[in-house]
């Protein structure tokens, strides 16, 4: 099978009032279908560069990105749209659900994005949500759930397109830990059933729920460690940890 | 078809997620919009009464007195010249060719009484029964007095419509008798209903009288005006013909100028249309103003609004919306609120003309006016939202998600 993703010398530099800032400095990075990989590095590491790169909502300075193939490094304001849509479901810290929807409008919002017919879209919502078990509560709006409850969302929100991989920045952040708790257990579920899962995280217990983390200082990959004591059980498989 | 179906949608409930603002914003293109279509409500009303008044005025007669009806001459310079005469009137049928009628008109104002009734304040008018042809005039009862009548100065009367309702509330005025001051004149005839002239004077609270009769009981000299009809494919020619021969008639050497006018319909047309452009260019001016002030609120609240949903342009953004549905989301959003007010504008100006129709003067809406207005609107919405939109649509992403 071929790679998922794959970053090769990757740089991202900044210029701030001048000065360059070397955000990633010579990233190689290969990720597989179906890896549960956290991201951990101290703020200002360029963690969160490495993500906005990896959810192609950037463009690295230097180095290529290939995503199932595609050359993620060349694509345009429009393209970087489509891929977004069609791989890659974001689960953020804040939820970033939209207020004046309900949870189903919410979920169906991409699918409006890859332009699926209204039933279709419904459909596919309500699939979504069954997945994070809320369809109970789909007409309601984000203001009427639980902080648990939006995440919830929001991670059917990310499924609804059926995404190539789910990115997640700090999902449990806002969460007391209860809550948290559940959020990671949804995440080792969809892990079971296929997903490939990218925590960024600085938590050292939820990035023990990955089989693979990864941590970054000062742009470049430290650290690449296989955690063979994955909290998401599942029948040890070799890892390609190599770039 | 679709994408723009769905960006109308999220357009339609951002407004509806933001009802007064979104109503209070588009006041000024409803404002603007009012302006627009009731200044052409009024244009268009002022345009069909003044067709309505000029057809008192026939466009082949010409009407031949003292003064220019718009001249800018010294008024002593006028009232030195020599008064009109009534043989001018068998001259000039003889000697011009184009001449097809002329009756001389001489007036005054007086009141008519009968028994306790009196009508004040009428125009009576001397005049000859070929004034049936040069004035648009019809007779609604009775008869217009005969060539007979005006010769030998039989004291008879045509009155005018509202004079003979005045006097003669709902019986049949025709052989009664009238008295202005001590002549008792017999009725032979009422005139048509004919409404006002230019909204100021109007033509139904007047009476006719033969000249004979006029010249023997008030007066042989003053105001005199002579309405020619000449043949109406040749009335720059007639007009020629008879400045000749009035300036023969008058005994002016070559190098004096005119001391007598010849007045046409097309003189009032002349100063409708300067009045006109005046109005509908102030019009214009105001409306243009108003409507762009419209649009300065409407770009200003959709600066605000994408500011405010800086993030929610991220998230979108983030689950692959494209920058061009970003930037049609917005401009659909403006598009809206100026349809909206557009159509509001419209349906309050149609209300006007009503009202105006039945209480000032005649007015519609005119259907090209209306379309107008909704085309006008959009375009405001349109230039108005393009600025803002496009902002939203070159939002990056990671900056917009980062935004509090």
């Amino acid at each position: 099978m071929a790679d998922l993703i794959k970053l090769s010398g990757l740089k991202r530099y900044y210029d701030v009032g001048g000065e360059i800032v070397k955000a990633l400095d010579g990233v190689d990075l290969v990720i597989n279908h179906n890896e549960y990989i956290s991201i951990m590095g101290p703020s200002g590491s360029g963690k969160s560069t490495m993500m906005n790169m990896i959810g192609c909502l950037d463009t690295p300075t230097e180095g290529t990105y290939e995503f199932e193939g595609e050359q993620v490094h060349e694509m345009d304001d429009n393209q970087l749209a489509s891929i977004r849509n069609r791989k890659i479901g974001f689960v953020f810290q804040t939820f970033n659900l939209l207020p004046k929807l309900t949870a189903l409008r919410n979920v169906e919002l991409p699918l409006v994005y890859a332009n699926i017919p209204r039933d279709e879209r419904l459909e596919h919502a309500k699939i979504a949500l069954e997945k994070v078990d809320l369809t109970d509560r789909m007409h309601h709006k984000p203001n009427e759930l639980s902080g648990g409850q939006r995440q919830r969302v929001a991670i059917a929100r990310a499924l609804a397109t059926n995404p190539s991989i789910i990115l997640a920045d700090e999902p449990t952040g806002n969460l007391d830990s209860k809550s948290g708790g559940e959020i990671m257990e949804v995440f080792d579920a969809l892990f079971k059933e296929g997903n490939t899962i990218i925590l960024v995280t600085h938590e050292a217990y939820i990035a023990k729920h990955a089989h693979r983390t990864i941590h970054i200082l000062d742009g470049c990959i430290e650290e690449d460690i296989v955690n063979h004591k994955s909290k998401a059980r599942k029948k040890p498989r070799k890892q390609k940890a190599t770039a | 078809m679709f994408a723009y179906i769905e960006s109308l949608r999220m357009a339609l409930s951002a407004i509806w997620g933001n009802k007064l603002r979104a109503a209070l914003t588009t006041l000024g293109i409803i404002i603007g919009i009012l302006a627009v279509t009731l200044m052409g409500t009024l244009i268009s009303g002022l345009d069909r009464s003044f067709e309505k008044s000029m057809s008192f005025l026939g466009r082949d007669v010409l009407y031949i007195a003292k003064h220019e009806w718009f001249g800018e001459q010294e008024w002593w310079e006028i009232r030195n010249r020599p008064d009109l005469k009534v043989a001018y009137v068998e001259k000039l049928k003889s000697q011009s060719k184009y001449v097809k009628a002329a009756a001389p008109v001489t007036m005054r104002t007086v009141n008519i009484t009968r028994e306790d009734e009196m009508a004040m304040g009428i125009n009576i008018a001397g005049t000859t029964p070929e004034y049936m042809q040069t004035a648009f005039l019809n007779i609604e009862s009775g008869r217009f007095f005969t060539e007979g009548e005006d010769r030998s100065g039989t004291r008879v009367i045509v009155i005018g419509y509202d004079v003979a309702n005045a006097l003669f509330e709902n019986e049949n005025p025709i052989g009664e008798k009238v008295k202005i001051g001590n002549y008792v004149f017999r009725v032979v005839g009422v005139t048509e209903k004919q409404g006002k002239f230019l909204g100021l004077f109007s033509m139904d609270n007047r009476a006719l009288i033969p000249l004979g009769t006029y010249q023997r009981l008030f007066s042989r000299r003053g105001w005199m005006r002579l309405d020619i009809k000449v043949d109406e494919n040749h009335i720059a020619d007639a007009k020629d013909e008879i400045t000749a021969i009035m300036r023969n008639l008058r005994g002016l050497h070559p190098e004096e100028k005119n001391d007598f006018a010849i007045n046409q319909q097309d003189a009032f047309r002349q100063q409708y249309q300067t009045m006109k452009i005046a109005i509908g260019g102030t019009g214009i001016f105001i409306t243009v103003l108003s409507l762009v002030v419209g649009g300065i609120g409407i770009m200003n609240i959709m600066f605000v609004s994408v500011k405010e949903r800086t993030r929610e342009i991220g998230v979108r953004k983030a689950i692959g919306a494209t920058p061009s549905s970003i930037m049609r989301q917005f401009l659909f959003e403006a598009l809206l609120i100026c349809l909206f007010g557009g159509f509001v504008g419209m349906v309050m100006a149609l209300g006007g003309s009503i009202l105006i129709d039945k209480y000032i003067f005649p007015s519609t809406l005119p259907v090209s006016l209306a379309i107008t207005a909704l085309v006008l609107s959009s375009v405001v919405g349109l230039i108005a939202g393009l600025a803002p939109s496009f902002r939203a649509a070159r939002l990056d992403p990671i900056e917009a998600l980062r935004y509090e």
